[in-house]
Parts: C-alpha cells; sequence; structure tokens
C-alpha cells in the first residue's frame, strides 16, 4: 500500500479538503433552510470530488480520476438537484428544514463529536507523517456530523441527505490510502448509493402522499 | 467448485426472472420454489466438496469459500426455499383476493429472488468491502419487500428499516477501513492481501488498537443487521409490516448474514486481541439483545412482533454463544444459527397462513386455531415450543451446548443470567401462542376454513418441511453436518 506523507503537496491539498468537508458538515448541520441544507451538501461532494482528483493524480490511478468524475456528477450535481426540483418543488416539502433540538444544542454536540473523532483516531492508529494520520480523524467527525444530522433533523429528506454526508465521510476516509479499496469494490459502493437514494426516494414520496408532508415526526404509528 | 458456487448464488434469480416477464404469483413462485431448491442442491454439494478439503479460492480473493461460507450458505438457500413455497401460496391468495395487485406480485417476486441471491452472494466472497457491498445491496432489495403493500404503516416500517440499516452498514464499511489501516504495517500490494483469508493468515502484524475500533465498529454496523439491541429497532416494525414469507427471509436468512459478517471479523480480532476484548464486546451486547427481546415478548399485540422480538432474543444467544468461545460455543452457535432459521420461517409461514385466514395479525383476535385450522395450529403450537428450546426439537441441544459452553469458561454467573432469561422467554412466549391455538374459534371470522382452502396443501409443505427437519435435528445431528460445524468452528479458531 502506498502513502501519501502529509507534507507533499497532494497531502496538504487532502489535509485542506478534509477541512473544508468537515466545515460544510457542519454547515449543513446549522442550516435552517431546505435550499441551503442541499446546496451544502451538494458543495461538500464537490469538495470530495476534488480531493479524490488530488489523490488520483497523485497516485496516477485511472479508476480514482474516475470516481473523482462521479462523485461530482452524481453527489455533487445530481443529487443535489434532484432533491430541489423534485422532492421540494414536486412534493412541496417546507422550506424549513426541522429539527427536534435547539441549533446550538446540535452544534454543541458536533463539536463534542469532532473532538471525540480525534481521541478515537488520534493516538498511535495510524503510521505518523502520512496524509491518512490527518485526513482519517476529519473523516470520522464528518461521519458522526451526519449521523448526528440523521438523528436531529425530523424530515425524512434531510435524513436522507445526513446518509449521504455519511458515505462522504467514509469516500474520504477511503481515497486516502489508495489501493484500500479496489475499483470493483468502490464502483459497487457508488452503485450502492444511488439505488439507495432511488429507493429512499420512492419510500419518501409514498410516505409523502399518505401523510401530505413526509416528517419523520409524523412516523410514529410503530412503536415498541 | 467455482461453477457451484456462481450457480447457488444465480438460481435464485429464477423468480425474478419469472417475474420479469409476466408471471402471475403462482407461476413465479414456483419458479422461485424451483430456483431455491437448485441453490440449496448445489449449497449442499459445495459443502460436501469443501468440508475437509483447502477452501475454494478465485478471482483475487473475490471469490472465498470454506466449511464457514458453506455452513450459512446451506442455512440460507434452505431458509429461501421455505419461503419461497411459502410465497407461492400467501402471494397468490393475495394476489386472487385483490389485496395486492398483479404489478405488486410481480414486484415481490423479483425483489425477493434478488434479495436472495445477494445474501448467498455475500456469503462466498473473501473481499470484506465486497461483503459490505453486497450486504448494503441486500438490505435495498428487502427494503421494497418490507413496503410492498403500501399502506402507511408498511412504508413507515420500510423508511425506517433502510434508513436504519443503512447508517449500520455504512458504520461496518467504517470498520472494514479501520481494519484495513491496522493492516498497514503489512504493505499489502494487490486486492489479495485486503481479503479475510490474508489478514487472518497475517493477523499478528495488525495494529491492535486500530483492530480494536474495527471489530467494534463491524459489531455495531453489522450487528444493526442481526437486531443486536439496541440497534434492533427497526426489526420488529420490519418482521410486523412485511408479508410473512418476506419476515421468514427477514428473520432466518437477513439476520444470518450480518451474523456471518461478526464471525468473520470476530476471528480476525480472536487471533491477534485475544479473547478478552471480542469477549467482552459480544456478551454486552448479546445479554442486552437477550433482555430486551425477553421483556417486550411480555407484551400481547401484534403475533409477528411477537416473533420479531423472539428473533431479536435469539440473535442475542448467538452473540453470547460466540462470546463464550471455545469449540463447544461455537459450535453451539453456529448449530443455533441453523436451528433458529428453521423454527422461525415456520413459524412466520404458519403466522402468515393465520393472518390470511382470520384477516389480522393480533394475537388477542386469533383463537381455537387447533379446532379451526388443525395442521397451521398444530405447527404454530410445535414451532414456537421449538423455538423455545423444548425438547425434542433442535434449539434445545444448541442451548443446552451454549449453557454447557458458558459453564465451561468458569463464571457460572453468564450462564445462569442466561438461564433466567431463557426462563422469562419461555413464558412470555407460549403465554400469548398458546392463547392463539387453544379455545374455541372467534364467531365473527367468516369461516377461516374455507378462506384459504385452495391453497392448503401448497402451504402445509414447508411448514411441515421445517417441522421434520427441526425435529430431526434435534434427535440426531448427521455425521456430515456435525463435521462441518467442527471445522467451520476451528476457522473461527
Amino acid at each position: 500500500m502506498q502513502y501519501l506523507s502529509a507534507s507533499s503537496t497532494a497531502g496538504i491539498l487532502l489535509d485542506l479538503a478534509g477541512a473544508a468537508i468537515l466545515l460544510l458538515a457542519f454547515a449543513c448541520l446549522a442550516s435552517k433552510l431546505f435550499n441551503r441544507y442541499v446546496v451544502y451538501y451538494g458543495a461538500q461532494s464537490v469538495v470530495l470530488a476534488f480531493a479524490a482528483g488530488t489523490s488520483a493524480a497523485a497516485f496516477h490511478s485511472v479508476e480514482l480520476w474516475i470516481l473523482a468524475a462521479l462523485t461530482l456528477v452524481i453527489k455533487g450535481v445530481a443529487i443535489p438537484v434532484a432533491a430541489r426540483r423534485v422532492l421540494i418543488a414536486r412534493l412541496a416539502v417546507k422550506r424549513d428544514a426541522a429539527m427536534s433540538t435547539g441549533l446550538s444544542t446540535s452544534l454543541l454536540a458536533g463539536g463534542a463529536l469532532t473532538a471525540f473523532a480525534y481521541l478515537v483516531t488520534r493516538p498511535a492508529l495510524l503510521p505518523h507523517g502520512t496524509a491518512a494520520a490527518a485526513v482519517v480523524p476529519l473523516s470520522t467527525a464528518v461521519i458522526l456530523l451526519g449521523a448526528l444530522a440523521m438523528v436531529v433533523r425530523r424530515h425524512t429528506v434531510a435524513q436522507l441527505i445526513g446518509w449521504l454526508i455519511v458515505e462522504n465521510g467514509v469516500f474520504l476516509g477511503a481515497i486516502t490510502l489508495v489501493a484500500t479499496f479496489p475499483f470493483i469494490v468502490e464502483a459497487g459502493i457508488f452503485l450502492d448509493i444511488v439505488a439507495g437514494v432511488l429507493i429512499m426516494v420512492v419510500f419518501v414520496s409514498g410516505i409523502t402522499r399518505q401523510l401530505a408532508e413526509a416528517s419523520a415526526a409524523e412516523l410514529r404509528e410503530l412503536r415498541g | 467448485m467455482t461453477a457451484l458456487a456462481i450457480a447457488i448464488a444465480l438460481a435464485p434469480l429464477a423468480g425474478p426472472a419469472a417475474a420479469l416477464a409476466g408471471a402471475r404469483a403462482r407461476a413465479a413462485g414456483a419458479a422461485q420454489a424451483v430456483g431455491a431448491a437448485a441453490a440449496l442442491g448445489c449449497a449442499i454439494a459445495l459443502l460436501v466438496l469443501l468440508n475437509g478439503h483447502p477452501p475454494l479460492r478465485g478471482w483475487d480473493g473475490f471469490l472465498y469459500a470454506d466449511p464457514l461460507s458453506g455452513f450459512f450458505l446451506l442455512t440460507v438457500s434452505g431458509v429461501t426455499l421455505l419461503a419461497a413455497l411459502g410465497s407461492v401460496s400467501y402471494i397468490a391468495a393475495q394476489e386472487d383476493g385483490g389485496e395486492l395487485t398483479s404489478f405488486q406480485a410481480r414486484v415481490y417476486f423479483g425483489f425477493f429472488g434478488l434479495f436472495a441471491a445477494l445474501m448467498l452472494a455475500s456469503l462466498e466472497t473473501g473481499n470484506l468491502g465486497l461483503l459490505f457491498v453486497l450486504v448494503e445491496a441486500s438490505t435495498l432489495a428487502s427494503a421494497a419487500l418490507v413496503g410492498l403493500e403500501g399502506r402507511a404503516r408498511s412504508l413507515e416500517a420500510a423508511w425506517k428499516y433502510v434508513i436504519i440499516s443503512s447508517l449500520g452498514v455504512t458504520i461496518a464499511l467504517a470498520g472494514t477501513l479501520f481494519l484495513f489501516y491496522s493492516a498497514s504495517a503489512l504493505h499489502p500490494g494487490s486486492n489479495l492481501a485486503l481479503t479475510w483469508p490474508y489478514l487472518l493468515a497475517h493477523a499478528q502484524a495488525l495494529a491492535p488498537q486500530s483492530l480494536r475500533l474495527a471489530f467494534l465498529l463491524a459489531v455495531v454496523g453489522y450487528g444493526t443487521k442481526v437486531g443486536l439491541a439496541p440497534m434492533h429497532t427497526w426489526l420488529p416494525d420490519a418482521h410486523a409490516e412485511a408479508p410473512s414469507p418476506a419476515s421468514a427471509m427477514l428473520s432466518a436468512a437477513l439476520l444470518n448474514t450480518g451474523m456471518y459478517a461478526i464471525i468473520r471479523f470476530l476471528a480476525i480480532a480472536h487471533a491477534r486481541l485475544g479473547g478478552t476484548y471480542p469477549r467482552a464486546v459480544l456478551l454486552s451486547f448479546g445479554f442486552a439483545s437477550i433482555v430486551i427481546g425477553a421483556l417486550f415478548m411480555v407484551r400481547k399485540g401484534n403475533f409477528k412482533r411477537l416473533f420479531a422480538y423472539s428473533s431479536v432474543e435469539h440473535m442475542g444467544i448467538i452473540a453470547v454463544a460466540l462470546g463464550f468461545g471455545g469449540t463447544l460455543g461455537l459450535y453451539g452457535a453456529l448449530l443455533q444459527v441453523l436451528n433458529h432459521a428453521l423454527a422461525k420461517a415456520v413459524l412466520f409461514l404458519a403466522g402468515g397462513d393465520v393472518s390470511l385466514r382470520f384477516k389480522t395479525r393480533e394475537a388477542t383476535s386469533v383463537s381455537g386455531l387447533l379446532a379451526a385450522v388443525p395442521l397451521t395450529g398444530g405447527a404454530l403450537l410445535l414451532a414456537s415450543f421449538a423455538v423455545l428450546g423444548s425438547p425434542p426439537f433442535g434449539v434445545f441441544l444448541s442451548e443446552l451446548t451454549i449453557v454447557r459452553a458458558g459453564f465451561a469458561r468458569g463464571s457460572p454467573a453468564f450462564p445462569l443470567l442466561l438461564l433466567a432469561l431463557l426462563g422469562l422467554a419461555f413464558f412470555a412466549f407460549a403465554r400469548t401462542t398458546t392463547a392463539m391455538v387453544t379455545g374455541a374459534p372467534p364467531s365473527t371470522t367468516a369461516d377461516p376454513a374455507i378462506t384459504a382452502r385452495n391453497h392448503a396443501v401448497i402451504t402445509a409443505i414447508p411448514i411441515v418441511l421445517g417441522l421434520a427437519a427441526l425435529l430431526v435435528l434435534g434427535l440426531w445431528i448427521p455425521a456430515g453436518l456435525d463435521s462441518v460445524l467442527r471445522h467451520s468452528a476451528a476457522v473461527i479458531g
């Protein structure tokens, strides 16, 4: 397995991209309006595509270039546009992305989770001086923030995008070590995400038709 | 052998092919059953070839099968056959009764076969990344089955299922990532190096801290699919809202596939970290699941939810057995996987017949099953005692083995606690099912004996097959199966 050193240009770029992705995850967590939430997710995916491109250039990997392009097109453009067009416009989803906790509470929780991610992944887990050692704590934090977004957001579409943020975090971790995942697996993960989004959208529109508003807060018939 | 392995994963696609060609429920179900029978036949053949021989490897480690995979292939394909046979009568009856459109029936068989094929394929790969891909894909295929009926309740259950399981499996992917990071010292250069057999063979070179995190994430992640508490919250809803044969697939096949993934991670963690840490993790999640499962069974209500909580409890028992470890514990865990799968498949199929006849899933609205429909009632009674661990059925034998394994580990506290919880579960579960079976049939129902008469024979086949297998396993473990279980337990270490 090859490593990127943290002080190489690619390593620095990856580190910066990781930091930007974390910030955008915070932006998603904090945005009040649905439009913004979706836009921040799209921006995060674009930065992720940039990171994948950096990694591809450093390792001269054609497969990573393909993944970078797929990330840009599907996650960066297609999903956000579709989320806005189809879900928000056609299903008349409310513009306000409701949360079950206050904004400050969820941001505090996000900060705590980020600290926790560093606590868990920092000490002696990874070889020193590699880009991975810098990026893996960031990607772990993004995973936790995405999960937090899924928990605090009430809307089904917002929960779906929370899951996609989690996936972005995993992907960021995966691209820092190039040989980690063979291309078939990476492509399979991608296919899973696309299929997952499609099937979730089917459920969301079904729920929307039944409940007039696809808010998970209304989903409380099944208990115990 | 490679051809056999491919055939196992492809055979269940006969159902989707028939459904795509526009067959009605009965024909598509028959194709599905034939495909599942072919998969079971191939799985048995593969198991015979693998037992005591070196594992099957191919395609850069993407294809890998040892006796452990073979054993799970046998279980999952067997359950698929029972559930496919059950689907023929259940879905055809719903289609004839107008509860499902013929499009929905075709969607059902389309996703049923895909679901089975993806699960079987996930048991045959040595690449842990591909394992994730296939498990996640099987989640998506089965979510379509859960939401099939399209009512508000089933959509809610499907949403909960797909969102919680997807998050869970993604956490398992993060665990896989940390497992690969822990292997950085090996400088693995090719895909082959990132496969399970390679990692197990080089376990001593893995970084322990990162491996600990990887194992915990894998147990939490795949444990979500297994239904280990506290990640089990999707399970009762999905099992209650899915069509009954699909519930049988979820409970008896899908949960076991998740357990298989955990066992793979356990083997590596055990080889590097020793027994203490994995044991602590598995015993905690295992006992939490048994307690939650047993407590929620006390409440009377939807009988499919009751069966679902019993699955939570049994997955907890299997996790505890893996935690006890040793040859005896692992042997018991695997035997419990097979026995629970058979018993739960029979329970859900019999329960499906009950809900077809009585048009309800509430346990309190059902009574006098033995008098009204002797075969289904009798099967429900026998299968509930079987699943609760009464002799002479297989679950008794496997739970006895697990408790013995617990006592063999030294401290008697854990096996005693296990016994007490099993007693509570017995009381809670049998209280509801015996009330359903005994007494007089409710007079309000429109003669339950007539409603589904056309399907009596085909309904009976999988139920009788499953019960017979369960009884045989309680009285006698065939020498071949015994040797497979021993070889599989040796794989885990």
